[in-house]
């Protein structure tokens, strides 16, 4: 603990210089944890939709996602109502929403359009999605259960509706190639108008109750069933204990399917990596010349030390402990600033651009994760440490003789 | 730690019967603290080779007040860097309480300054972070004794070289003789067998001085300590047991 003190003592010396150092190390501290913060909130957000969009694990015919179908639903699961009797079965999950992707033409009786469609739970994807998943740009969401008495209804893509210049009530017409390739086709009205946030999507999409899909498709298949589960952390768990409940399945989970998570998370681990790595370096140098400069400075010191009986690890710890000091200091108050910066662009409520290939922004928030402080700490500390170390460690041990001559 | 057996064995091995005790006794007083023999240290500056000490032998008793007299440049810091166990000649043989140290590791060094020797110097090199009562303690800090003992002796050290009270001062805030004198206490807290002092008074008035020598006189007689002091001042030289001459590099 003397030590300790003596080391905050020797920060005192100069501290005009330690100041600046310890106020490098804080931007340093605070720009790790603001960059880690929105990196972590983004990681957890596009989790989420990832995860909300496909379901936590989902179950599929052996050749689904791999298999090229010759037929529509050639691939399907034909026993959707029994698996999602027996997931629903565990408490680990909330639900398990069967869902059959087809493709066609849509017409207006006047212009037609590549569509592609899901069939859908409507009752269970608004238990699990909620409604701000899908934007609604018009009209309503599809009801719980289809209606017996009028049309099936059908939401589209924005720029969808736009091209086939429909609005809610209009009526539709899907067409279809059926599971044994002939063509079906299937009137429909026009329930809602809604955004996915890609405009490519946007231009395609469709949504149907699933029994509306499978009469179309002349099919009692689907092509999957989603697993949603209470806790995203159960992920793995679940996709262990649904392969020895569906054997001979398909499984995947959010991970696999999120290609857009997964590209956006190797784009920022790059790009927050190396911003993370020069901010590092920086405080390393910056740490580095300030000690350097105490050492050269504290030469004769450093001689007597030895005279009196240190061997070199014993000044070198003393060194050590002079940039754990700068290294904590400022670690402290990075921390400081980067909670206040994170809590202001909380209030400020600003949003971020939408991304490449996507239509709508999202809002801009900075996650406080102590195990993202508590390592941002650290590694400053660390570093500081190892800076202390080296810039010392050659003095340490030099001729105490050479060390007391020095003027 | 390696022993040199032809200096310690009359130590651990007296003659037999009486006659045996008593030479062995006779010896052991007899024997030197520090005994060098044709040591040799040159420098090289750039591409020359300058000869500090040529082939100096030097014994110095326990408790003795030795000076190191001889004109800039004579190797006399040189002899007391070795004496001190800061530097290693380059030739000839150097026992400490017998000992030979020329085998021993930079650690085993660092310990053996830690506990047998004290070094006061010209620039009195205090820390000036540090009050006075820290500065004394630095020695103990370094060996690892207990906090309350280390302030205890610290405390006992400043008192010793007329310094109580002043525990609490830094470096700054005392006078020249003031800081030496702490710098005195800081040597011999760690109950030192030899201090080694170069210059002690080069940087402080007469009257001042003459404080301090009589400082180092007091403690080398109460404490049975062995002094050697590299000195110009002639008034240091003249309270000294032993002046020893140097003129390039060889006792004269």
């Amino acid at each position: 603990m003397k030590w300790f003190w003596f080391a905050v003592a020797n920060v005192r010396r100069n501290r005009r210089r330690s100041a600046t150092t310890i106020l490098i190390a804080a931007v340093g501290t605070a720009a790790l944890l603001v960059g880690g913060g929105f990196v972590q909130y983004n990681y957890a957000l596009l989790r989420r939709i990832a995860a909300h969009d496909s379901g936590h694990v989902v179950l599929a015919h052996r050749d689904h996602f791999d298999g090229d179908e010759d037929l529509p639903m050639q691939h399907g699961v034909d026993d959707a109502s029994l698996v999602k009797a027996r997931l629903e079965a565990d408490a680990r999950v909330i639900v398990a929403l069967p869902r059959l992707q087809f493709s066609g033409l849509i017409s207006n009786g006047d212009k037609s359009a590549v569509f592609i469609g899901t069939g859908i739970d409507a009752e269970g994807e608004s238990r699990v999605r909620g409604s701000s998943l899908w934007k609604l740009t018009a009209g309503s969401t599809l009801s719980a259960r289809p209606s017996e008495d009028d049309l099936p209804e059908i939401m589209l893509g924005k720029e969808l509706a736009r091209q086939l210049r429909v609005v809610p009530g209009s009526t539709l017409t899907l067409l279809a190639t059926t599971t044994e390739g002939s063509l079906n086709a299937q009137d429909v009205r026009v329930k809602g108008i809604y955004s996915v946030g890609v405009p490519e999507m946007d231009r395609r999409a469709v949504l149907v109750h699933l029994p509306t899909a499978q009469r179309l498709l002349l099919t009692d298949r689907v092509s999957t069933v989603s697993a949603y589960l209470r806790r995203i952390d159960d992920t793995d768990v679940v996709q262990a204990t649904m392969a020895g409940l569906f054997p001979g399945r398909a499984l995947q989970t959010w991970r696999d399917q999120a290609f857009y998570y997964r590209a956006v998370r190797a784009l920022y681990n790059r790009i927050f990596g190396l911003l993370g790595a020069i901010i590092v370096v920086l405080v390393l140098f910056a740490i580095s010349n300030t000690l350097g400069m105490a050492v050269v400075e504290r030469t004769r010191e450093i001689g007597t030390f030895r005279a009196l009986g240190a061997v070199p690890a014993q000044i070198t710890r003393n060194f050590v402990l002079e940039g754990l000091v700068v290294g904590l200091a400022g670690a402290a108050i990075g921390t400081a600033a980067a909670t206040l910066i994170s809590f202001a662009v909380d209030r400020a409520g600003a949003m971020m651009p939408p991304p490449p290939g996507y239509s709508v922004g999202y809002p801009l928030l900075i996650d406080r994760s102590p195990a993202l402080y508590a390592a941002a700490a650290l590694v400053i500390a660390a570093v500081s440490a190892i800076a202390a170390w080296a810039v010392s460690r050659k003095a340490a041990a030099r001729s105490i003789v050479e060390a007391l001559a020095h003027v | 730690m390696d022993h040199d057996t032809t200096c310690v064995a009359p130590r651990v091995s007296p003659a037999p019967g009486r006659d045996g005790a008593v030479r062995a006794e006779a010896l052991q007083l007899a024997a030197p603290l520090l005994q060098l023999r044709d040591v040799a240290k040159a420098y090289r500056v750039g591409h020359v080779t300058v000869p500090a000490l040529r082939g100096v032998s030097l014994d110095v008793g326990e408790g003795e007040f030795l000076a190191l007299v001889g004109p800039s440049g004579s190797g006399k810091s040189t002899l007391l860097h070795i004496c001190g166990l800061i530097d290693a000649p380059d030739a000839g043989r150097y026992q400490l309480e017998g000992k030979d140290v020329s085998r021993l590791g930079p650690r085993e060094l660092a310990i053996l300054r830690r506990e047998r020797v004290g070094f006061v110097f010209q620039g009195f090199n205090l820390v000036p972070v540090l009050t006075a009562l820290e500065n004394v303690e630095i020695p103990l800090l370094l060996a690892g004794v207990a906090r309350a003992e280390r302030g205890a002796r610290s405390r006992a050290s400043l008192e010793a070289v007329g310094l109580g009270g002043l525990e609490r001062r830094r470096p700054d805030e005392l006078s020249g003789g003031q800081r030496q004198r702490v710098a005195i206490a800081r040597a011999m807290v760690g109950r030192p067998r030899l201090v080694l002092a170069d210059e002690p008074t080069a940087n402080l008035d007469g009257a001042t001085a003459a404080q301090v020598i009589d400082v180092m006189r007091e403690l080398g007689r109460t404490r049975g300590v062995t002094f050697v002091v590299a000195t110009h001042d002639e008034r240091m030289a003249r309270h000294c047991d032993r002046v020893v001459a140097l003129r390039d590099g060889v006792l004269a």
